[in-house]
């Protein structure tokens, strides 16, 4: 039966590894990949299977967006199975000199746009007594470094959002479950100079980077029928480090 | 109206997995009160959800929804005046 699977920060690293990785488990599987300016690779994506792959225009801080990506899906399709909240940006610095727009920024994006689009979708699936969310949070989020008190600030909140949601739709067959990455060999992890790079990893048990496809596989999952029974759970993927 | 309120009544025991028939909630049983059926606010949005799919009702706010989810007896009402209007 085909699935309805919709994906926001389509365009990142971590958000085509997901798409991939639910591309590659079924060919019943339909995505909407969620995006804003940044669109090249997702539209790259998308090429390659029109059928299957479909862009949203999706701002994520904004409900009359959420409310309008998810009309268009249901019009085409009449349902949404799987919605992965992937979306959200850092942008770090020490709390005593972060602005205010750093802190807001972040949050909407990494928090408020998670709680929009759980809002969004929760009555459709519940009415459909059949849904997935998965809440892309952080390692941050339980081990936070310094410098990134908005981000690690909003990846928590995403966390607390999680288990208190997961227990208001869990008798309609909706499970809400997030998933903490580590360190991920992603373009945001390029940014990392090599010095920081090498402390990074030598913090790693594994002394290794997580793969993106190691996380993607984690998010198809907890989609999947095997994971009926799991909700409200958090999923750290970060190769032994915390 | 006799047959909309059992229909309401099926669709609260089978939506909300309530241990009861149908036959068993009276029809002017406070829904949410301790002293009625004590449901919960995760029984009220699920109630609402199942409504809105079943009959079309859409309550337009938490003060619309207090008032009309009180009893059998007042979701009949909402839903038969929605009908006839």
């Amino acid at each position: 039966m085909p699935r309805q699977i919709l994906i926001t920060g389509a365009n990142g690293g971590l958000g085509l590894a997901i798409a991939n990785a639910f591309l590659t488990e079924s060919p019943e599987n339909h995505l909407w990949l969620g995006v804003r300016s940044n669109r090249d690779a997702a539209t790259a994506l998308a090429a390659t299977s029109p059928d299957r792959i479909h862009l949203l225009d999706l701002d994520v801080t904004s409900s009359a967006s959420w409310e309008s990506a998810i009309t268009t899906v249901t019009t085409a399709s009449s349902s949404l199975d799987v919605l992965v909240n992937n979306a959200g940006h850092h942008q770090d610095s020490l709390l005593a000199t972060m602005s205010d727009e750093a802190w807001h920024g972040v949050l909407d994006t990494a928090l408020t746009g998670v709680f929009l689009g759980c809002r969004a979708v929760t009555r459709l699936m519940m009415s459909q007594r059949n849904g997935r969310i998965i809440n892309i949070s952080s390692l941050s989020a339980l081990l936070a470094p310094a410098g990134q008190a908005n981000y690690a600030a909003a990846k928590a909140g995403v966390l607390g959002l999680t288990q208190s949601f997961s227990k208001e739709v869990a008798r309609a067959g909706v499970t809400v479950n997030s998933i903490c990455p580590g360190y991920i060999d992603t373009p945001a992890l390029a940014d990392m100079n090599p010095e920081q790079r090498q402390i990074a990893l030598s913090r790693v048990p594994m002394r290794r980077f997580g793969k993106p496809d190691e996380i993607a596989s984690a998010v198809v999952f907890l989609a999947s029928p095997a994971a009926a029974y799991i909700t409200g759970s958090t999923l750290k993927i970060d190769g032994g480090l915390f | 109206m006799d047959a909309l309120k059992q229909q309401i009544r099926e669709l609260m025991v089978a939506e909300l997995m309530l241990p009861m028939s149908p036959d068993e909630i009276a029809t002017d049983t406070p829904i949410f009160s301790p002293q009625g059926l004590a449901l919960d606010s995760v029984d009220a949005l699920q109630l609402v959800v199942a409504l809105e799919k079943k009959f079309g009702l859409k309550l337009a706010d938490a003060e619309a929804a207090r008032t009309t989810l009180h009893s059998v007896d007042t979701i009949a009402n909402a839903i038969s005046s929605r009908v006839t209007t």
